[in-house]
């Protein structure tokens, strides 16, 4: 490779201004593509960081996502008796039982109402969650119209910074508390007492349950002693789990989205790339022909022309992710078509994506290399020697 | 004129790599096209909805339900001309991914508040007189392949309406005139449902019709009014007002869609330059003699400009028309009619063929620039 590899390295170089020029319109595919993909994958990240592989949660039988679930008053004590839940210090079971509704905020960006979740909690979904973490103010007081709300809600969604009075559900709220949650969907959520929110919203009993299991291998015995109970029309799921099936929908929707989009934008790279290889090879008629006589074989001389597509391609690569590296970490947001809320979230350049994306540039090389490759190669020897 | 020939001969010159780039920016236009007739789908929504139709629902958020007497307090409203309203059901056809709107409606007045549902007389009188009948518009009955008379069955998807199946019988099939009401949804009789619903004389959200549409947003303040410090406190907002939130909702697809669509005009600009460049690098010579024999510096600019221009037009052309042919109202139902129908129409056309012209002048302008300035002396002793 030594001596043909740094030939077409060379050449590269001499002809920077067209190399320059094709790399640039594959770093924008590349671009667009690690770009939209980071969307996906942030929306998908940020709610799978949502569950913990020790917790549990409870739905009823067939309910795709919490807001369509519904758990009896009754049904708590028979879930915490059993074995498989872990307990607390003082004893009691790590479960929290949740009311989950939909409130309508302004949006701080455009003013707009946007859907907000609210979720009613008692003082163990703190135990359970241990991800939260309060970064100004404190946990609501238990009996009091005091709210805790996600850092994320704060920035995206009006009247939500510590200290304000926020009216929904016929009351009028105090937030008390700003918590994060390792970047995850609760963020995007407000929290307050179960007991007063149920009320508020005309409701009369919860909509799911999340708990800690004494082990994460714990959850099969747990979901068939659920099971076994026929006062349960319930089912339990792994937490992640549970939050994975939720980004599905709208993952998927962008995913299919940005790969329509590249995909029809990488054929045009495509195209260009083929024109500069072609160009390549005529402006190299007269070198190739000496190559081949001094005894290099065909398929030397496709390889080279190959690599040197890749290599071109991969400059594009590492500048189209360099370009689409400033979004990473920006905040947006989007409403979940499984819950009908709307989840903020950051857009995710992960170093899995920008390994797609690198590859997906050298995909791009290498099929617009290959036809000029083998017109290089089929070359007669003796008329490209005659070529001036 | 008279130079039109020789442009199209340069352009033919290298043939493969003209037609490389003309599908190259075939594609991106295409692409453009596509991505516009998107936004433009939204956009028709908006405009084709009702500013005559106000919709209330629960201030606190959609998903929470009000009593039945707030219609009677609504139609006492002065201004009111008509009213109606629904619940969405959220039932499930045989699996979850199979997403479509179906609600409870008050038939009668339901057809009455939305004379852009357009169903047969005979198909509409059987749809009144059968409890548990249902119409479907045309888009979802094509695409589940339903006909007249099929039994449905969804299970219910929100707790309040039990756990029991709710079979149903398809009475009409209608078809939508206008944006504003899509073809993907499934209506049935609210009686049926709130005969079932654990919680009864619920409803989830009341249209009426402004008798004066310059008077709806102060009719909507008025209803608000009437229902403020009620336990069920209400938000009313014209059909306008209401869609618009809603295609806010799905994010902001406009900053997205934007900044692909730049992308794709500037990885063109690239294809299309190189190519330029390349030709006329290649030509370097023959522009040398042309400068020799008089050919002013502004023709051998232009020359070189025409080339790109007629390059990437073409390109445009195939990909407008390709995209108008593809992309037209058959892409129906995306997600289950939350993305509205979208096509590509003459308008995205001719803004297609303007983009266009304006990647093959710009591709063409630096290297047309080069050849203008080209030095005659050295570019005649150039070999090859």
């Amino acid at each position: 490779m030594g001596l043909i590899g740094s030939y077409n390295l060379r050449s590269m170089i001499v002809r920077k201004g067209t190399a320059a020029m094709t790399a640039m319109g594959i770093a924008m595919v590349v671009g667009v593509f690690v770009m939209t993909l980071s969307i996906a994958q942030g929306f998908r990240a940020t709610l799978v960081a949502s569950g913990s592989p020790q917790n549990a949660m409870i739905l009823r039988k067939g309910s795709t996502s919490e807001n369509v679930s519904a758990l009896q008053r009754t049904q708590v004590p028979i879930l915490e008796a059993i074995p498989q839940v872990a307990r607390g210090a003082d004893g009691r079971a790590l479960l929290s039982p949740e009311l989950v509704v939909i409130i309508s905020l302004p949006r701080t960006t455009d003013n707009m109402p946007a859907n907000v979740p609210v979720r009613g909690v008692g003082p163990t979904a703190f135990e359970v969650r241990e991800a939260l973490k309060f970064v100004e103010g404190r946990r609501f007081a238990p009996g009091t119209r005091e709210i805790n709300v996600g850092k994320q809600a704060v920035a995206r969604f009006g009247g939500l910074t510590l200290g304000s009075d926020v009216k929904f559900g016929g009351n009028t709220w105090k937030v008390v508390g700003v918590f994060t949650a390792d970047d995850s969907s609760f963020e995007s959520e407000v929290w307050g007492d179960v007991d007063l929110m149920m009320p508020a919203f005309q409701r009369n009993g919860y909509q799911s349950a999340t708990l800690k299991l004494t082990d994460p291998s714990a959850l099969e015995s747990f979901q068939a002693a659920i099971g076994a109970d026929p006062r349960l029309d319930l089912e339990a799921q792994q937490e992640r789990e549970y939050y994975r099936s939720q980004s599905v929908t709208t993952a998927t929707l962008i995913q299919i989205f940005a790969t329509f989009v590249t995909t029809i934008l990488s054929i045009g790279a495509v195209f260009g790339a083929m024109n500069t290889m072609y160009a390549a090879v005529a402006y190299r008629t007269r070198e190739i022909g000496t190559l081949r006589a001094l005894g290099f074989s065909r398929f030397r001389i496709i390889t080279a022309f190959l690599a040197e597509s890749v290599a071109l391609a991969l400059v594009g690569g590492v500048i189209g992710c360099v370009l689409a590296l400033p979004v990473n970490g920006l905040s947006t947001g989007a409403m979940n078509m499984q819950s009908f809320s709307e989840l903020a979230f950051k857009f995710k350049i992960t170093p899995s994506l920008l390994v797609s994306g690198m590859i997906f540039s050298a995909l791009m090389g290498a099929v617009g290399g290959l036809l000029p490759a083998l017109r290089a190669a089929r070359l007669p020897v003796a008329h490209a020697l005659r070529e001036i | 004129m008279k130079y039109i020939g020789l442009v199209l001969k340069s352009a033919r010159r290298s043939r493969r790599r003209t037609a490389l780039t003309v599908l190259s920016v075939a594609i991106a236009v295409f692409l453009f096209a596509s991505l516009q007739a998107v936004l433009d789908g939204f956009d028709a929504v908006a405009l084709a909805s009702s500013s005559q139709r106000v919709i209330t629902i629960r201030s606190t958020s959609m998903i929470f339900n009000m009593p039945l007497s707030h219609t009677e307090v609504i139609k006492a409203t002065p201004g009111v001309q008509e009213i109606t309203w629904a619940n969405w059901f959220g039932g499930i056809y045989k699996d979850p991914k199979n997403f479509f709107g179906n609600m409870g409606v008050d038939p009668e007045s339901f057809l009455r508040m939305y004379p852009e549902i357009i169903l047969p007389p005979e198909q509409k009188s059987a749809f009144l007189e059968d409890r548990t009948g249902a119409i479907v518009g045309d888009g979802l009955a094509k695409k589940y392949e339903w006909k007249l008379g099929d039994r449905i069955v969804l299970k219910p998807g929100i707790p309040y309406y039990g756990t029991q199946d709710y079979p149903f019988t398809i009475r009409g099939i209608y078809r939508s005139t206008s944006s504003a009401v899509d073809n993907q949804s499934f209506y049935f009789h609210w009686k049926y449902l709130d005969e079932r619903s654990l919680q009864k004389g619920q409803v989830g959200w009341i249209v009426s019709r402004a008798a004066d549409p310059d008077r709806a947003t102060q009719l909507s303040d008025e209803i608000d009014q009437k229902f403020a410090n009620s336990p069920y406190e209400t938000k009313t907002s014209t059909e306008k007002a209401f869609t618009a939130q809603f295609a806010n909702m799905l994010g902001n697809l406009n900053v997205l869609l934007g900044v692909v669509a730049l992308a794709v005009v500037i990885t063109t600009l690239f294809v299309a330059g190189n190519t330029m460049a390349m030709a006329v690098r290649e030509r370097t010579t023959e522009i040398a003699v042309m400068r020799t024999l008089g050919y002013p510096a502004a023709t051998i600019f232009s020359l070189v400009v025409g080339e790109g221009l007629v390059v990437a037009v073409i390109g445009g052309a195939i990909g407008a028309i390709a995209a108008r042919l593809i992309i037209n109202g058959e892409y129906l139902g995306m997600a289950g009619g939350f993305i509205p129908a979208f096509g590509v129409d003459n308008r995205n056309v001719v803004i297609g063929l303007g983009l266009s012209a304006l990647i093959g002048v710009g591709a063409a302008l630096l290297p047309a620039l080069a050849a203008s300035r080209l030095k005659v002396v050295d570019a005649l002793r150039r070999v090859a």
